[in-house]
């Protein structure tokens, strides 16, 4: 089974370095990890990930300008991004993800299963 | 049109017709004017005088044919009264003096021989003397009588001048009460509607403080939440990821299973506080409430099941569709319901019942429904009362109890125009009763 290149962009390197380790020890998942957000697009044409996880609230820029460059950009065009966001509130979130135009959120802090199950199913379509 | 009066007034100048209804003379003719009026009274004078001194003498002709009859001396008088009344005291004088020389002359005519004329003529003075007397008082009595009608008239005139005067003052007297009474209400109009302008001005207010404390609660939460739940993702993942190791060592998989409880408990306060602090826009569609209540039951049954609870449904059949959020109102529902069962630790009866309204259209509101939810337990401390909706306030023990629960319930009544109000029963327990505004008609 091929792994799947995800790219965690967070500026907290404890939650990046968390994911990290969690979604590796499954054996199905390869993760970078970026706590910069002005070098995640970079970061993402350099290893053209299957997914990026895409923290909302970052210093510098935030996760909605990030995700728009990418969209800007011809090769990340087509890379499902899921992002991650602590400003979710219960009546926001009645699953444990929710979308909001063509974007999937999901709530910190989430269910590791539930994340994973996520990523599969995002990057099945 | 009916005629009160017709005045023929005794000058002989006007006739006037007073309208039924007093408000003074609605025509007048003068029937004689300036010189006009003067001849007719010479005429009218020279008349009563030539009747009269021709009654005089034929009174005297009469007194001579009946050889001086008492009854015939007492004709003398007509004429007297006659000119003395409608010709004045001169003419009355005149006659007197007259009518005893035809008392004289018919008495001599009567006597034969000149030596009886001397009683004849001391008799003809004596009634001069009568007659004049008579023709003075007779014309002093007129002229009394002249001057009291003068002064009848006067005063009849200046009695209709002030009643006229009287009768437009309150015409404008009536006028004027019309126009303050108009005044009136349209001063009480405008006070009420700056009254309305002031509540609303002032319930503007209270929104845009409330507005500016939310954005500032919002931001606030809005940072907490980033703060807090960074770390509490670093904590949960790292549980993950020793849960997932699976070392068989039950002991570490209860404290895992602990730090993710917790961690999962500290998430919901944030999230609660973030939907107090933003709450999203409503979505309102028509929803009946009967069936919501159900569908909340249902949520909620295996804890009042737990609970020993036993649920009392009373719902009014054909009750009129709200429009409201129903994810919203479910919410609420499901608050009242978990705080009425842990209102009764050692069991008791839950009654929901649902009502409607019909009171006279006021603006959109056509109406009310309403959700009474009643439990049977410790009830709430009178003084605890005035608070249970304040922020942060709870009487639950530490742990079990945000504060925050009827404070967002309210939150969410109010976002939706209706209202919630909280109350101890006689019979023990408390009262929750919603009340939504019918905004349109119809029956779900």
């Amino acid at each position: 089974m091929n792994t799947q290149r995800i790219l965690v962009v967070d500026d907290e390197p404890g939650v990046t370095r968390s994911l990290k380790i969690n979604l590796e020890s499954a054996g199905i998942f390869e993760v970078t990890i970026e706590n910069r957000a002005v070098n995640a697009l970079k970061t993402a044409r350099r290893i053209r990930p299957d997914l990026i996880l895409l923290d909302v609230m970052m210093p510098e820029l935030d996760g909605g300008e990030v995700a728009s460059r990418m969209e800007a950009d011809p090769l990340l065009r087509d890379t499902p991004i899921i992002f991650l966001t602590a400003i979710v509130s219960n009546e926001e979130t009645e699953g444990h993800e929710v979308t909001k135009g063509e974007h999937t959120f999901i709530a910190k802090p989430m269910d590791i299963g539930e994340l994973k199950k996520s990523i599969t199913d995002h990057i099945r379509r | 049109m009916a005629f009160r009066q017709l005045n023929y007034c005794c000058d002989m100048k006007t006739l006037s017709i007073d309208n039924a209804d007093g408000q003074g003379p609605k025509a007048s003719l003068n029937l004689f004017k300036g010189k006009s009026l003067a001849w007719f009274n010479h005429l009218s004078r020279l008349s009563i005088q030539g009747i009269s001194f021709g009654m005089a003498l034929l009174v005297g002709v009469l007194d001579y044919l009946t050889g001086l009859d008492v009854s015939v001396a007492f004709l003398y008088l007509a004429p007297i009264g006659l000119g003395t009344w409608f010709a004045g005291r001169r003419t009355g004088l005149l006659l007197a003096c007259a009518t005893a020389l035809f008392w004289l002359v018919a008495d001599i005519l009567t006597r034969a021989s000149i030596h009886q004329l001397v009683v004849p003529i001391w008799n003809t003075l004596a009634l001069a003397l009568v007659f004049g007397t008579m023709a003075y008082l007779l014309a002093a009595i007129k002229g009394q009588n002249e001057r009291l009608e003068q002064a009848v008239l006067r005063r009849t005139e200046s009695l209709r001048a002030e009643i006229a005067e009287r009768i437009h003052t309150e015409k404008q007297l009536r006028e004027t009460n019309a126009t303050l009474i108009a005044t009136r209400a349209d001063l009480q109009k405008s006070f009420r509607e700056l009254e309305q302008a002031h509540e609303e001005l002032r319930s503007t207010q209270s929104q845009l403080i409330e507005a500016a404390k939310m954005e500032t609660v919002g931001r606030l939460a809005a940072g907490v939440a980033h703060e807090v739940k960074n770390p509490l993702m670093t904590l949960s993942l790292g549980a993950d990821y020793f849960l997932n190791r699976e070392t068989g060592n039950a002991n570490e998989a209860a404290m895992l299973a602990d730090m993710k409880e917790a961690v999962r408990r500290a998430s919901n306060i944030i999230n609660i506080l973030l939907d107090y602090a933003r709450p999203r826009p409503l979505q309102r569609v028509p929803v009946n409430l009967n069936r919501l209540i159900e569908d909340s039951l249902t949520l909620v049954r295996q804890q009042l099941n737990k609970g020993r609870v036993t649920v009392r449904c009373e719902l009014q059949e054909q009750l009129p569709a709200v429009l409201l959020d129903r994810s919203r109102i479910e919410h609420v529902l499901i608050n009242l319901l978990i705080n009425a069962q842990q209102a009764m630790p050692k069991g008791g009866t839950l009654t929901v019942r649902t009502s409607s309204t019909s009171p006279a259209k006021h603006g959109d509101v056509t109406g009310f429904v309403s959700v009474e939810i009643e439990d049977t337990g410790h009830g709430i401390e009178p003084e605890h009362l005035k608070k249970v909706f304040e922020p942060f306030f709870t009487t639950k023990p530490t742990g079990q109890g945000t504060g925050l629960g009827l404070s967002i319930v309210r939150k969410i009544m109010e976002t939706h125009g209706g209202s919630i109000t909280l109350n101890n029963r006689e019979e023990g327990g408390v009262r929750a009763v919603l009340k939504f505004n019918l905004e349109e008609k119809g029956t779900a």
